[in-house]
């Protein structure tokens, strides 16, 4: 049969790099087929280009066997090609039909018929089994939310080929188990799903094909049924990789975070933080579990200044930090990698050194007297362009031209760098490469082993057990149960995560055991 | 490796922009020139003659080009913080008096002095004038559109009451204040026109404030706060003192406006002197999107235009009006996007309420 997406000899030069190097990719009608590769193999930039957002330099593409020249997005939608981007694009204070709708709304006599749209949208969420709530805003929604108000809108613009970009990457397991439903029964229905992540279980999980991209290049496509994480991984960095190291026990200091009884408003009902009691000491990583929006977010934003305390106090190295400024705090030894990266974590059209330097530019010897130094701040961008291995490798270039991973790598390598006592990690390996999780999980430990206090927020139950010395559990904005990793399994983590107590879920799980 | 030409044009599309706007007004200018009957070749003849041939004329250019530029700057600095002072012209009035003012009463001071001084405090007087939009819209989230151009009117009928009644020349029939001294006057150059020293200070103080914007750390931090409030506010700079600084440097350099026009042109306050030389600002900001070593093409381009026109007006007969069309047709095309920016930084300010 004739492939429904066919893409062959594409090449791709940005100012800086070739992208793509040739590349033959090609999917059947009605198959989920992943594409894996390190950050910046040009996963996002092949799917760009089929999605007319960026033209080909060379190259020739084919849909339903037809030669196409792909314009712009509207050509991809006219050939029924819809894309959910890695970094959303949706208007935050317009509300989800609106986002929808916008530049397709549906006109009786030149007034937008709500109505009809309204209808059309809750037709295709039951279709496809896509919970959202229309008539609210999009920041009131949670990320999960707003990645499924993105593919509603690709399908109800028509499209047949769904390109998902690194869907999973912001969301908890939960929240992948229900995507994967919706990829499922759009796979039902005859939709082709072009799936991108770096979680290799996930793609193992769901695909029919993989095409492993590696530095602007394809590698090869395997037959998921055929393929092994470790078979992947090695196409994809030509090396084998390690992702479970466990660290060595650490040597535990004195506290250095205090948190005593904090409650706050959260974003909603369920995630306003509720007398919040931990310590974080020097030495020691300790890891945040719960399911997304249980008040983990609200919970860094108390830490770092960005949310107000009602009730409660935080101590940091004895020094009470309650409700100061977000600069002020860091000045008393905080960092902060933020869950979202592109809102908070960069200034996207800053260039990637101002963005390395942004929190250190106050200080000598990048500044003095208020006067930035260019020799000190190139010096300082070149070590940790090097250091973090951040591609490319030229500093000078505006963030946005990075892709996502690389993106990620900039805030690591800010905020680690800033030498602080108490590292706040929200989500810290999410979007980067097998490799980079590595790196960035070992410089986590390195951080440790240096005496640094670490506070681990991750959705990603597998990496906080990995990590973490001790796991506190987070339910409904309370903090259920504080147990050291040696106790911790995937089983009496999730228990708890679900609102079990910590010595209920040891009951229940001995439970499961027996039987 | 042949790099996509879309690509390479994506980066030239801000000055093509404009190029095209300007074509277009040119266009639209020369159609109306002949639809009245006028002579083309003569027409444009004396417009460039009335800019730059003889030092009269090009002297001309240059009295128009520093107001033009330093109130372009003042908007563009604001809007670099994403602030949007639409009330430069109040500031302007403000720092005019001031001008008039200690031009007049500070005696025995050399001439370098006194002009600093004045200068100075005139900037500070624009500057204190801009504090209290900068406050509104920092403390209480006040639109800062809204209250710059209503204090614009308080400031031209507050001056216009000085003058008229406080600080008035009882010598003269017309509200004007007395002369300033001969210590605070900016000297002339290319006499006989009016043009002065004061093109000298303007570029100065542009200069001054491109190396603000890329070499300090107060420049990054406005950068910073008008292109990504929230990450502004996460690496741990006080978003909202910014937007206040950004606001009172604003006025500061209004002010400063409004003194080179007192101290370099008239030599003393007249009542509503301006005549949106404050607005006019805008537009060259809007046009150079900004940037600040634009700044100065685009005023100079300005600039020559309105003294053009004077010149075809006289040797001609098209009236400068004309020119006047041509100019609004050029910034309408070219604003077009640049509002459309604008726009989209303030809805975003509304739809981030948590940022600040
Ligand atoms: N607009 C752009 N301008 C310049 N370079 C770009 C641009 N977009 C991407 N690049 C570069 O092209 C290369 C491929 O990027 P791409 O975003 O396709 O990677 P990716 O495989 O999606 O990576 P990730 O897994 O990190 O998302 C990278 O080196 C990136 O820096
Ligand atoms: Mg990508």
């Amino acid at each position: 049969m004739e492939p429904i997406v066919k893409m062959t000899g594409i090449v791709k030069q940005f100012p800086n790099v070739l992208a793509l190097k040739g590349v033959d990719f090609s999917v059947e009608k009605g198959e989920v087929h992943s594409l894996v590769g390190e950050n910046g193999a040009g996963k996002s930039t092949l799917m760009n280009i089929l999605y007319g957002v960026l033209q080909p330099d060379l190259g020739e593409i084919y849909v339903r066997g037809q030669k196409q020249v792909i314009h712009s997005v509207r050509d991809a939608m006219h050939l029924g090609i819809g894309m959910v981007h890695q970094e959303f694009m949706l208007a935050p204070s317009m509300t989800v039909v609106e986002n929808i709708i916008l530049g397709f709304e549906p006109n009786r006599r030149s007034v937008v018929d709500y109505d009809a749209a309204a209808e059309k949208i809750r037709a295709l969420s039951e279709e496809y089994g896509l919970a959202i709530r229309p008539e609210s805003r999009i920041i009131d929604n949670s990320v999960g939310e707003a990645q499924r108000v993105e593919i509603i809108k690709a399908l109800y613009r028509g499209a047949e080929v769904l390109i998902l970009d690194e869907p999973t990457a912001v969301l908890t397991p939960q929240e992948t188990e229900d995507l994967f439903k919706v990829i499922r029964s759009l796979k039902e229905h005859g939709k082709t799903v072009i799936f991108i992540s770096h979680k290799l279980q996930e793609v193992l999980a769901i695909s029919d094909r993989i095409t492993v991209m590696r530095d602007g290049r394809v590698q090869g496509t395997l037959l998921a049924s055929e393929a092994t994480k470790e078979k992947i991984a090695t196409l994809m960095v030509g090396r084998e990789v390690f992702l479970n190291i466990k660290a060595p026990e650490g040597k535990r200091g004195g506290v250095v975070l205090d948190v005593q009884g904090v409650s706050a408003r959260g974003r909603r009902r369920l995630s306003d933080l509720k007398n919040v009691s931990f310590q974080v000491h020097a030495g020691e990583i300790l890891g945040i579990a719960g399911v997304d929006g249980n008040g983990q977010s609200e919970l860094v934003e108390v830490l770092t200044g960005l949310r107000r305390v009602d009730q409660g106090d935080i101590f940091v190295s004895g020094t009470k930090i309650t409700n100061l400024p977000p600069g002020e705090i860091r000045e008393r030894g905080v960092s902060h990698i933020p869950e979202d990266r592109n809102r908070s974590g960069l200034c996207a059209e800053l260039t990637v050194a101002e963005n390395l330097v942004a929190t250190k530019l106050k200080r000598p010897p990048l500044s003095k007297n208020g006067v930035i130094r260019g020799q000190a701040v190139r010096e300082l961008a070149s070590r940790l362009v090097e250091e973090y291995d951040i591609r490319p490798g030229d500093y000078r270039i505006p963030t946005r031209n990075l892709s996502g991973g690389n993106r990620q790598k900039v805030v690591v390598a800010r905020e680690v760098s800033e030498d602080a006592q108490l590292l706040i990690a929200a989500h810290p390996t999410r979007g980067v490469d097998i490799g980079s999780i590595e790196f960035i999980r070992s410089i986590l430990i390195a951080q440790r082993e240096e005496g640094k206090a670490i506070l681990l927020v991750s959705a990603d139950l597998e990496e906080v057990l990995s990590l973490s010395d001790r796991i506190a559990v987070m339910y409904e904005g309370r903090i259920v149960g504080i147990l050291p990793a040696s106790e911790a399994n995937e089983q009496v983590l999730g228990l708890m995560m679900a609102g079990g107590e910590y010595a209920k879920a040891q009951g229940e799980e001995e439970k499961v055991v027996e039987a | 490796m042949k790099l996509n030409l879309l690509d390479r044009l994506d980066k030239l599309q801000a000055p093509l922009n404009v190029l095209v706007a300007v074509l277009i007004g040119f266009i639209i200018g020369t159609g109306l020139m002949l639809v009245e009957g006028h002579n083309i070749g003569e027409a444009y003849t004396a417009l460039f003659n009335g800019a730059f041939s003889g030092r009269f004329n090009f002297g001309g250019t240059l009295e128009r080009f520093v107001p033009l530029l330093l109130s372009g700057l003042a908007f563009a600095i604001s809007s670099k913080a994403s602030v949007f002072n639409v009330g430069v012209e109040g500031q302007l009035y403000f720092g005019a008096m001031a001008a008039a003012y200690f031009g007049y009463t500070i005696v025995g001071l050399p001439s370098f002095l006194h002009i600093t001084l004045v200068l100075l405090l005139a900037g500070l007087a624009g500057a204190l004038w801009a504090l209290i939009p900068g406050f509104l819209r920092a403390a209480y989230r006040v639109n800062e559109v809204c209250t710059t151009i209503m204090l614009n009117y308080v400031a031209i009928y507050f001056t216009s009451y000085i003058v008229n009644h406080l600080f008035k020349n009882p010598h003269i029939g017309v509200p004007q204040t007395p002369n300033i001294q001969e210590s605070a006057r900016l000297a002339r150059i290319l006499m006989p026109s009016r043009a002065n020293i004061g093109v000298y200070i303007a570029l100065g103080i542009v200069l001054f404030f491109i190396w603000l914007m890329d070499y300090t750390t107060l420049g990054y931090k406005i950068k910073t706060v008008g292109l990504n409030p929230q990450f502004a506010t996460y690496a741990g700079f006080q978003a909202r003192s910014i937007m206040v600084g950004a606001m009172v440097l604003s006025g500061f350099i209004g002010g400063i406006t409004g003194a080179i026009q007192v101290l370099g042109i008239h030599g003393y306050f007249l009542d509503n002197f301006s005549k949106s030389l404050g607005f006019d600002g805008i537009m060259v900001a809007l046009l150079a999107r900004n940037n600040l070593k634009v700044l100065p093409f685009v005023a100079f381009f300005l600039a020559a235009l309105k003294s053009g026109a004077v010149g075809m007006e006289r040797f001609t007969g098209i009236p400068r009006e004309l020119i006047g069309i041509m100019e609004a047709v050029i910034i309408l095309f070219a604003a077009a996007e640049a509002i459309i920016v604008i726009r989209r930084r303030l809805s975003y300010q509304k739809g981030g309420a948590e940022v600040v």
